[in-house]
Order: C-alpha cells, then sequence, then structure tokens
C-alpha cells in the first residue's frame, strides 16, 4: 500500500469527565494510527482509560476532543468495516450460538440462505461446529468468547477490535484461544485486515502484538510506541521475549 | 464409564491450554510448577489433569505430567483436525458406545430422560447427569451427536470426513 | 403410558355418570352448574381483554420512560402514583364517563369493567418493563450498538426478550390483581340502577344477595378451577420459558447444566400433563414458524419507513403527554371549584373516616402478622408441611377477596344475628383476606432464603426458642416482611371500597370509614362531589404511608438485613 491512507487515524484524542464542575481527564493527547496487516495491542495498567478509548475508536463513545478516522472519515457506531469482541462475551442469553452469530448479518439484511452458509463458514473456522444450536448458558467461557469471535468475523470487518478479550477466562483456556486467535490471523482468507486489542497483561501483548502501544494511568497518555519482531510462534520462556516484557513493565511502574 | 464424568466439567479449551503450558516448558514438568504456571490451584487443576489422562493426552507418573505423542499431534493441529483425532478418542468410549448402540436401535430422537436412565443403571444416579453432561459437550465438540436443548433430544450425527 | 390415557378415560366417564345422575337428582343445581362454563368463559374473555391492553400498553410505556429522558420525567412519577393508589375508588367515576357515554348500557359497562381491570394489571407490568430495559448489561446495548441493531430489529432481538422474565412474573402477580378487580366489576351500582354483567363474580355475588350459601360455594370453587387451570396451562410453562431469558449465566466461564430446573414454586403440586401441552405446542409450531418469517418481512418494512415510524411514536407519547395534562389539568380545575364552593357537610367527616378505615386494616394486619409469621416459619422448614399444607393455602389464595365477600358477611351476619358488628367483622375478614396471603408467601420464601450454614450456627452455638426467634429468625425475615408488608397494604387499601359496605339477604351492614363513605356519595346519594373527595383523602393517606413509612422501612430492610453479603 505504500504511503496510502491508514486504515485507522486517532487524532490526538482526549476524553474528560464533568462532575461537580471540576474536570476529570482520562486520556490526553491519543495519536496512533493502524495499517493493514497491523496487529496492535494498547497496554496499560487499570484505570488508564483503554477500554474507554477502544469505545471511542469504534463510535461507541466520544471524546471530548480530537478524532478518529476510519478510511478518512469519521466513525460511526454502526459501521460493519469495524467489528467488536467484549470481555464479557456479551451473548444474547435467548439466542443461539447460530444465531448470536448471524446477528450482524440480520442487521444488514441479508438473506436468511446467505446469513446460514456465511455464519456456518465462521462457526467452523472457530471450532464451534457441533454447537449450533447450544444456547451460550450450555457452553463454557472459551467457547462463549469463540461465538463472540465469530460473531464479529461473521460481518467480515477490515478492522476487529477486541476488549480484553481473554481475562474472563481462566489461564489454561486464555492461553489456548490466544493460539487459536494466531492461526486465524495467520489464515489470510478470512478477515480482518488488522486488530486492536486491549489487555492489561504485558505478556500477553508481547505475545500476540506486531506493534504494543503502552499507556499510562490517570490520565492515559502514551508512553511508548513498541515494534515487537519476534517471530511467531512465540515462546514465553525465551529470555527474548523475557526482554521485552521487562522493558514494559518499566514504563509503566 | 465412571471416569468420564471427570470430563463434565473440564473444557475443550482447559486441556488443549493443559497440553500447551507442558509443551511450553519442555514437555514434562511436575503438578506444582504447572499449578504455578497457569495460576491454578490444585482442586482446579486436578479435574482437567485427570481428563487430559484419560483421553491419553498426558501421563502422570510420581507427580510429573508427560504429554504423549497423541498430544504432539494434536499441537501442530489446526481446529478442525484437532476436532478429529478427539473424534477418534471419545467415539471409542464405553458412554458413547451405550449411546450411540441405543440411536441405532431406535428410530425416533433420543430423549434426555431416557438416556440419563440408561447410564443411571451403569455409573448410579448420582452421576449420570454429570456423564450426560459431558456426553452433550464433548459429542458436540466432536461432532458426534447434536443435541436440542429446548425439546432435550439427542440425535447422531452423520461423519463429515 | 397408554394405561395412564386409559385410566384418565375411566375417571372421565365415571364422572360424566356422576354428573348425569347428579343433574337427574337435583335439576335446578344441575341448571346453575351448566350455566357456569360459559359465565367463566366471559370472565376470561374480560380478563384476557384487559390483559392484552396492559401488555401492549406496559411495553411501550415502559419502553419510553426507560429510554427516553425527557418523557420518563413526567411518566416515572405518574406510573409511581397510579400503581400504588387505590384504583377502585376511581371506578364510579370511571363507569360515569363510559356509560353516560356513546357506547351506553350493555357496551359501556364491558368497557369501563375491562378499563377498570386494565388499571390493576398495567401498571407493575409498566414497571417490570422499565426496570428490564434500565438494568439492561451495558455490554449487550454495545454490541447492539456496534453490530447496527437499530428500530424493530433491536426491540425483537434485545429490548424484547430482555423484559420478557420481569414481564412474566409481573403478569402473574397482574392476573392476581385482576381476578380482584373483575368480581367487583361485574356488578354495578349507580344511584337507582343495577348493571349486572354475566360471569362468575356476578354469580357469587347474586348468590349472596339471595343469602344461597351453597350458590355462592359452586361459584367460588367455579373460580378456583379457573385460576387453577390458568396456572397449569398459561402461567407455569410461560413462567418456565422465561428463565432462558435470563442473563445471569451468560457472562461468566462457567458452563451450566443443560437442564435448567425451574425455580416455579407457586403450585409445584399441581399435575402438569406434559403430553397435553408438548401436544398443544407441536400444533401451534407453523404459527410460530409464520410469526418469525413475518418478522423478518417487518425488519425490512421498518427500516425502510423508519422516519415515518419514528414519526408515528413521537405522536403516540406526544399524545398520550397530551391526555395526561388534560387529565390533571381537569383535575386541578375541579379541585379549585370545590374549594371555593362550601364544602358538602358530609366532608367533615372524611378525617374520621380515614382514621377508622386505617385502624381497621391495622387491625388485619396485625391479625395477619400473628399467624403468619409462626405458619411461615413453620412451612419454610417442614418438608412435610410444605408438601401437603401449603397447597390448602394455595388454593385459598387463589380466590380473591372480592368473592370471598359474600361468604364472609354471611358469616359475620350468623355470629353477631344481625347487629351492628356484623358490618364490622365482615369489613375486618375482608380486609385480613385480601392482605394475609400476600404476607404468608412472601414469608415463606424469606424462611426459606436462609442460608443453611447460618441455621446450623445458630443451632451450634445453642440458639433456641424465643433467643432463636430474636437473633436470627425474625431479622432474617425482615426484608421479605417489608416487600409483603406493602403489597398487603395496597391490596388492603382497595379492599376496604368493596369491604366497608357489605350487603347480604336485603340487608345492609355499613361501618364508618372511606370506603363506606365513598359508597354512599356514589351509589346511595349520588353526590359525586363528595365522592371525589373521598378518593382524593384515600389517595393522600395512601400516598402520604408510603412515603412516610414504607419507603423508609423498605430502604433500611434492604441495606441492613440482605442476606447476601
Amino acid at each position: 500500500m505504500g504511503d496510502a491512507q491508514p486504515l485507522l487515524q486517532v487524532k490526538d484524542v482526549s476524553k474528560s469527565y464533568f462532575d461537580q464542575g471540576k474536570e476529570f481527564k482520562i486520556l490526553d493527547l491519543i495519536r496512533f494510527e493502524l495499517a493493514e496487516r497491523d496487529f496492535v495491542c494498547l497496554v496499560g495498567p487499570s484505570g488508564c482509560g483503554k477500554s474507554t478509548l477502544l469505545r471511542i475508536i469504534v463510535g461507541l463513545d466520544t471524546p471530548t476532543s480530537g478524532q478518529v478516522l476510519f478510511e478518512g472519515h469519521p466513525i460511526r457506531a454502526d459501521n460493519p468495516q469495524v467489528a467488536m469482541v467484549f470481555q464479557s462475551f456479551a451473548l444474547f442469553p435467548w439466542l443461539t450460538v447460530a444465531q448470536n452469530v448471524e446477528l450482524g448479518l440480520e442487521a444488514l439484511h441479508e438473506d436468511p440462505a446467505k446469513r446460514r452458509t456465511v455464519a456456518k463458514k465462521f462457526i467452523d473456522a472457530v471450532g464451534l461446529t457441533g454447537f449450533e444450536n447450544a444456547y451460550p448458558r450450555e457452553l463454557s467461557g472459551g467457547m462463549k468468547q469463540r461465538v463472540g469471535i465469530a460473531r464479529a468475523l461473521t460481518i467480515e470487518p477490515l478492522l476487529l477490535c477486541m476488549d480484553e478479550p481473554f481475562s474472563s477466562l481462566d489461564a489454561l483456556t486464555a492461553q489456548n484461544l490466544r493460539d487459536e486467535i494466531l492461526q486465524l490471523w495467520s489464515n489470510p482468507d478470512l478477515p480482518p485486515e488488522a486488530v486492536l486489542m486491549v489487555t492489561h497483561s504485558i505478556e500477553e501483548a508481547v505475545y500476540l502484538a506486531d506493534r504494543v502501544i503502552v499507556l499510562s494511568s490517570r490520565p492515559g497518555r502514551m508512553v511508548a510506541e513498541l515494534e515487537i519482531d519476534l517471530p511467531r510462534p512465540r515462546n514465553r520462556k525465551d529470555p527474548e521475549f523475557y526482554g521485552w516484557v521487562d522493558e514494559i513493565y518499566s514504563l509503566i511502574v | 464409564m465412571t471416569d468420564f464424568h471427570s470430563m463434565a466439567k473440564v473444557s475443550v479449551g482447559q486441556i488443549l491450554g493443559l497440553v500447551e503450558a507442558v509443551d511450553e516448558v519442555g514437555g514434562v514438568a511436575d503438578a506444582a510448577t504447572i499449578s504455578r504456571e497457569v495460576e491454578m490451584d490444585v482442586d482446579r487443576l486436578g479435574p482437567i489433569l485427570v481428563a487430559a489422562e484419560f483421553l491419553g493426552l498426558v501421563t502422570v507418573e510420581d507427580g510429573d505430567i508427560r504429554i504423549t505423542e497423541l498430544s504432539r499431534k494434536l499441537l501442530t493441529a489446526g481446529v478442525r483436525e484437532r476436532k478429529r483425532i478427539v473424534r477418534e478418542i471419545i467415539d471409542d468410549l464405553p458412554a458413547f458406545r451405550l449411546v450411540m448402540e441405543m440411536a441405532r436401535s431406535s428410530s425416533t430422537p433420543l430423549g434426555r430422560q431416557e438416556v440419563v436412565q440408561a447410564l443411571s443403571d451403569r455409573v448410579g444416579s448420582h452421576q449420570a447427569e454429570d456423564v450426560f453432561n459431558a456426553l452433550v459437550y464433548w459429542g458436540r465438540y466432536a461432532e458426534l451427536v447434536r443435541y436440542d436443548s429446548e425439546s432435550e433430544q439427542l440425535t447422531v450425527r452423520v461423519a463429515q470426513t | 403410558m397408554r394405561g395412564l390415557r386409559g385410566r384418565l378415560r375411566i375417571v372421565a366417564v365415571v364422572l360424566i355418570l356422576l354428573g348425569i345422575g347428579a343433574a337427574v337428582l337435583f335439576p335446578d343445581a344441575a341448571r346453575t352448574v351448566a350455566t357456569l362454563p360459559l359465565l367463566a368463559f366471559f370472565s376470561v374473555l374480560r380478563m384476557v381483554a384487559a390483559y392484552v391492553l396492559s401488555l401492549l400498553f406496559a411495553i411501550s410505556y415502559g419502553h419510553t420512560a426507560a429510554t427516553n429522558r425527557r418523557a420518563a420525567t413526567v411518566m416515572l412519577p405518574v406510573m409511581d402514583i397510579l400503581q400504588s393508589i387505590p384504583i377502585l375508588g376511581f371506578f364510579p367515576f370511571v363507569l360515569l364517563f363510559f356509560v353516560n357515554g356513546p357506547l351506553g348500557d350493555p357496551f359501556g359497562i364491558e368497557v369501563a369493567a375491562v378499563f377498570l381491570i386494565f388499571t390493576s394489571m398495567a401498571w407493575n407490568m409498566a414497571f417490570g418493563v422499565y426496570e428490564s430495559i434500565t438494568t439492561l448489561p451495558q455490554d449487550l446495548d454495545q454490541a447492539a450498538r456496534s453490530f447496527g441493531l437499530h428500530g424493530w430489529l433491536r426491540f425483537r432481538l434485545l429490548a424484547f426478550p430482555a423484559m420478557v422474565p420481569k414481564l412474566i412474573y409481573n403478569s402473574i402477580l397482574s392476573w392476581t390483581n385482576g381476578w380482584f378487580f373483575l368480581v367487583a366489576s361485574e356488578i354495578i351500582t349507580s344511584p337507582g340502577t343495577s348493571y349486572v354483567r354475566p360471569g362468575l363474580g356476578s354469580f357469587i355475588y347474586l348468590a349472596g344477595q339471595r343469602g344461597d350459601i351453597g350458590g355462592i360455594a359452586i361459584g367460588i370453587a367455579a373460580l378456583a378451577t379457573v385460576v387453577l387451570l390458568l396456572d397449569v396451562f398459561l402461567w407455569r410453562p410461560m413462567s418456565v420459558w422465561s428463565e432462558r431469558f435470563r442473563m445471569e449465566t451468560t457472562a461468566t466461564g462457567e458452563r451450566a447444566s443443560l437442564h435448567v430446573p425451574s425455580p416455579y414454586e407457586r403450585l409445584r403440586w399441581l399435575p402438569r400433563f406434559p403430553r397435553l401441552r408438548r401436544e398443544v405446542a407441536r400444533r401451534t409450531q407453523p404459527l410460530v414458524d409464520r410469526y418469525a418469517r413475518s418478522s423478518a418481512k417487518l425488519d425490512r418494512v421498518y427500516s425502510s419507513h423508519q422516519r415515518v415510524i419514528r414519526a408515528v411514536r413521537r405522536a403516540d407519547i406526544g399524545l398520550f403527554l397530551i391526555i395526561f395534562v388534560i387529565v390533571v389539568a381537569t383535575g386541578l380545575i375541579g379541585l379549585v371549584g370545590f374549594f371555593q364552593r362550601p364544602l358538602p357537610s358530609e366532608a367533615r367527616g372524611l378525617p374520621i373516616a380515614a382514621a377508622f378505615s386505617f385502624l381497621r386494616l391495622l387491625l388485619a394486619y396485625l391479625s395477619a402478622l400473628a399467624w403468619t409469621i409462626p405458619v411461615a416459619a413453620w412451612l419454610g422448614r417442614s418438608k412435610w408441611a410444605a408438601r401437603f399444607v401449603t397447597p390448602v393455602f394455595e388454593i385459598s389464595a387463589s380466590i380473591p377477596a372480592t368473592a370471598l365477600q359474600p361468604l364472609i358477611i354471611g358469616f359475620a351476619v350468623a355470629v353477631t344475628m344481625g347487629g351492628y358488628f356484623a358490618g364490622e367483622i365482615g369489613a375486618y375478614l375482608v380486609s385480613l383476606f385480601a392482605m394475609q396471603w400476600y404476607l404468608l408467601f412472601n414469608l415463606i420464601a424469606g424462611v426459606r432464603s436462609i442460608p443453611g450454614d447460618l441455621d446450623e450456627a445458630a443451632r451450634a452455638f445453642g440458639l433456641r426458642g424465643r433467643t432463636y426467634w430474636r437473633r436470627l429468625l425474625l431479622p432474617a425475615l425482615v426484608p421479605s416482611l417489608a416487600t409483603g408488608s406493602i403489597t398487603a397494604w395496597g391490596a388492603g387499601w382497595n379492599a376496604l371500597i368493596v369491604a366497608e359496605y357489605l350487603q347480604f339477604g336485603r340487608s345492609v351492614y355499613s361501618v364508618t370509614g372511606l370506603g363506606a363513605s365513598l359508597f354512599q356519595a356514589t351509589v346511595v346519594t349520588g353526590n359525586y362531589v363528595m365522592g371525589y373527595l373521598t378518593v382524593l383523602a384515600m389517595t393522600v393517606v395512601v400516598l402520604t404511608l408510603n412515603k412516610l413509612l414504607w419507603r423508609p422501612i423498605y430502604k433500611r430492610a434492604a441495606v441492613k438485613y440482605r442476606m447476601d453479603v
């Protein structure tokens, strides 16, 4: 693409809350860009406003100042080019796995036959075949988040945003799901073109991302932007891996 | 068949995660190390270990956990291939054979009550419910069974690959 | 399984033969009984009409109040007030409006009856809808927004399913309220005339006027049968179904059991007829499928006409607000009018009437407490008692106090041999019956919710007898007591309106109280100014009690005596 327009531009985004006339600054002048084939992690301690930032980026929240541009245009929450995966899965308990996955397509008024075929493809890609008619409560945590991921991929977004997608899961399930995310990411036939993920786990960020953006706490400011040039699959016991983790730790503390 | 009920509370992701974790520390580790590594106490790790051993994915000897040849195959496999490997392991389990037998000799879908009843004859009524839950979860994952929780009916899937 | 059906057939044949035999022996009674199914049908029809209206109203009102902040500033207080005031008091005015309106005698009265039942059903359902929407998990809302669910699609996939559990739960309460008002609304007396609409309520009332105890009993039995049948075939399945719309289990990493046990405790001893219900479900499946297909069409229509639909919805809310403003304005103008004219002389008696009514309810409340607390403590902990005694109470509770009224006054007349105290005892008993069940069932639930280990700890430390009650049982019951008391008093005030002016045979038994003066004003003398003042007085008393007594108690109870800390 060269010097073509970046997929996502976050331009000097700040966010404040006002309580009884006093201003509480959450985010301060956040600025970065995302190009195609970028896997970026936003990491920071709790209270750095990283989840708020992600919600501003997908258009669910509005910045106090600054701007978010997607393909050069201001972002809208219901933009089908951007999909979101939630920490708490945010599955509709009254819909089956298949119905949950078809949700985004239903909103796009796709006809039922097309919906079914597309949903089937992504249900299969995340390994949920066999659970199509199960309700979310019948699934384990890892399976629930797979539904969340399949639901997001089904609308074939260019950008996938994930808000702490593994932190409601136990350590074993989380590690397994991280690997499967990387498997999906390495398949060029599948969406998305770029991933933006929020996490509080530095190890997780170094394990997954090409680029890590480090935020400080209260208000959230950008401390550093690091290219992680380790080859995949990465081994968390590797001294080089640990070098990165230590460096980010020292930036935050 | 009684061992099978240990899988009722364990998920596919946990077992795969355990195999990955042992592999990452060199393919063999003692339980305490793994427990520390994955931040899970023995109470929660225990059932996962039992289930993984039951499936033949790890061996546990003198507190040492070692991954098997089968595990190595699983680690390098993709999502679909993993399902196939698990299917080959579990379709031979007595609980599954019982249900397949029941399904074949019945012309209508099996009711939940019916299967639980048959299971309680083998494992006792206090475990039958657990075994049934494990059966549906693992059966769905391995694409061996279809279950509809609304009508509470279980059918056998025709294998696809 | 064929054996069961065969046995049922034998039972049916025996019942029919017995019925024919009885009909031959007692032709008069048989004729009466034969009309009951038809009367029950009319009564249920009124209830269903009112319920469907309530459902539509509750969904649109609750949804608007929860999503439109500007409208909510008006809609919330309105809901709050109308939910707690004794609606029955407004009935004479509603009736005046409908009967004298263009609809006239039979039709206007039917509309008035349905309207009355509607007002008793709608508000708590609207509140349930409001609560469900405002407590919708934020993530779910954001997921819906980020996937572009708008309009009808959002309502069908998110808002409506989210309101199902509370809507069903409150529907069950609404039907209980509705039966109470149904019985009162089938007989309508105004100065000079009385209108009787065919139904179970009027059947019981007329039997009471004849002093026919057997007739009253048959009518009450028929009413109880209808209530129980509806429970088996409608409310229990609905409430089991509504379980799948709950949020709790979806956000955790745990896997729930495949089989969700139903928490529906009420009337669990009744047979459930699963086969019959499954058959009905199978037969209605095409309808469900057709709904699914047509709703996809509706989605498309909605999305292509969004602007029109938004305009219609705005107009809808606007219309409601206009009507509301008109009603309030007329009320205020009327009020001003009253104070310009000299007050009717009877108005001076209102404070005393209010005091008497309050004392009467207080007495009924205290005696209800006196028996329900120990009985709940026993039923809540003894499996045997729960199994054999609870059904008796549940059947009794399914009969609205208004239906028991003729029986109660008959009893009171018999005891006092027709003296003045017949009225007092009658009014007291009707209020007691209206109040006690709310206390009993809330308290039983309260006893059941005491954690087992707390109970064991108390016993291990040797808490027994009075100390046990004082240190564990009573404090643990405070929250359920508060909830039960609020509902009980609400029901009590409504009951007073029919309880203070009782008729049995030819005689009238009236006592001093707000209910009696309302009846006196609107039915006997036709002094509507006085009636208006009485309702006003009652509303003021009820709202004051709520504000100064129940709210603070409830708040304290909810904080201090909660179990899940």
